[in-house]
């Protein structure tokens, strides 16, 4: 099927994976360099998505020092299986980050999420493996951009915010069902501009 | 029962991991058994991975990286190689080589000429000074009215911030928005772009109806902006804020190309 094909053109930069799994192996035996050679690789690109999701510099800072004390606590575990190293991290940075949020949100506003991420299926990280390249997450950016305002705005609310339908559609003043239909239209979109070029 | 449309409906929300838990567990045991809807899943799934990579990308103090790496790994013991980049910016404190002119010695006496040309450059220079004032008092005021405008916001009871982000088109643009309803709308802007001829930065308030015009936002020649703006007490709540590239002067609902997109 299509898309199938247009996934297999968006695998990983192959050797900077080998060189991830190799530095969780030797982080797992406790070596010092390779967790810096992870840090050095993956910072800019967790920090930013951390950013963007607290809007906080300091705040940004903590909450990537959880992430990667988690991931060289997880190293031994980290099951190639899984997919790419990076899709790993930068999941586990959005789940950090918007729990951040979340807590936030409760303290300000004495308000509980019904929702919370565990129960949320893009924990669960063997499916949201597949790494883009730069040209391609341009693509995204571009795409996301040109997107009808309100369709990008219910995008953005669920994905970096991590706020669910209903909260999006109570947010916007909206009907849940529009909520929906914007957030399925937005995305098929993204999804056009990635595999027209292909096609 | 839900039909497969409903059903269908919510598998880009799954994708992204925005179904309510009741609805999550709906599509969960309909997709185990829907082809249809299983390879819709499977062919958003990168598109959402890819949104955590479509974001600006900001380069974290270079301080972090030992702290992080201290802190989590290993302790003390561990000697960490040096970062990559750590020579690039040491800056040197303070200026350098200073020079101190006229260290004391005794000049002979200036001739005459020279004190009436140094009085008559002084006096040119006090009356262009003095114009200059006059020009500057004018603009201080309207600063004035506008920082007194921008301070009343600020300490507004039902202050709300607003982040916004830079576009693909300025993806290091930065600003924020602090807005209360019964006081107006501080913005303020960095890294933009100078606006082309002919063209200028709209700053626009998006209700969930339509977005509306707080005004023109001037930038400074390295991009930074900041401007205060009166908006209609009976407005709706912003659902987002919004910078966009228009014609010079302004236009009635938004045209061009968004710069910076923000919500609440």
């Amino acid at each position: 099927m299509w898309f199938l094909a247009a996934l297999a053109r968006m695998q990983p930069a192959t050797e900077s994976q080998a060189e991830d799994v190799s530095c969780l192996r030797r982080i797992a035996s406790g070596d010092g360099g390779a967790a810096a050679g992870l840090y050095d690789r993956h910072s800019r690109a967790l920090y930013s998505l951390i950013l963007r999701i607290v809007g906080d510099e300091a705040e940004a800072e903590d909450v990537l020092q959880e992430v990667f004390a988690q991931a060289f606590r997880q190293a031994s575990r980290y099951d190639t299986s899984r997919g790419a190293v990076a899709a790993w991290l930068l999941m586990m940075a959005r789940s950090r980050a918007i729990d951040r949020l979340r807590a936030r949100r409760t303290r300000f506003e004495g308000r509980t999420g019904e929702v919370t991420l565990e129960e949320m299926p893009d924990a669960q990280p063997s499916v949201a493996s597949v790494m883009l390249n730069d040209e391609q997450t341009r693509s995204v950016q571009r795409a996301l951009g040109e997107l009808p305002l309100m369709q990008r705005i219910a995008i953005e609310l669920a994905y970096y915010e991590g706020l669910s339908h209903s909260e999006i559609a109570e947010r916007l003043e909206q009907p849940l069902g529009t909520v929906k239909t914007r957030i399925r239209l937005g995305l098929l979109k993204l999804r056009d501009v990635l595999t027209e070029g292909q096609a | 029962m839900s039909t497969h449309d409903e059903l269908k409906a919510n598998a880009a929300g799954y994708a992204l991991g925005s179904l309510d838990a009741q609805e999550r567990q709906a599509f969960e045991s309909h997709v185990a058994e829907c082809a249809e809807c299983s390879a819709e899943v499977a062919s958003l799934r990168p598109i959402v991975g890819a949104l955590a990579q479509a974001v600006p990308q900001v380069t974290p103090r270079a301080e972090l990286r030992d702290r992080v790496l201290r802190e989590t790994f290993g302790g003390a013991g561990v000697a960490l190689p040096p970062s990559p980049n750590a020579s690039a910016d040491h800056r040197s404190p303070g200026g350098g080589g200073q020079t101190r002119p006229g260290s004391g010695a005794i000049r002979p006496a200036a001739p005459v000429w020279l004190a009436l040309a140094a009085a008559i450059v002084i006096a040119i220079g006090a009356a262009i000074y003095a114009v200059r004032v006059q020009r500057q008092i004018g603009e201080l005021q309207a600063r004035v009215d506008q920082a007194q405008a921008a301070a009343a916001v600020l300490a507004a009871p039902d202050l709300a911030r607003i982040d916004l982000q830079g576009q693909s088109v300025a993806p290091d643009a930065r600003a924020r928005a602090l807005w209360s309803r019964s006081r107006g709308l501080v913005f303020t802007a960095a890294n933009l772009p100078p606006a082309p001829a002919g063209k200028a930065y709209q700053v626009w308030v998006v209700t969930a109806q339509m977005p509306i015009s707080a005004g023109l936002l001037v930038t400074d020649p390295i991009g930074v902006g900041t401007q205060y703006y009166s908006t209609p007490p009976d407005i709706a709540a912003p659902v987002a804020v919004a910078v966009t590239l228009e014609p010079a002067g302004g236009v009635p609902a938004p045209t061009g190309e968004k710069y910076l997109v923000g919500m609440p």
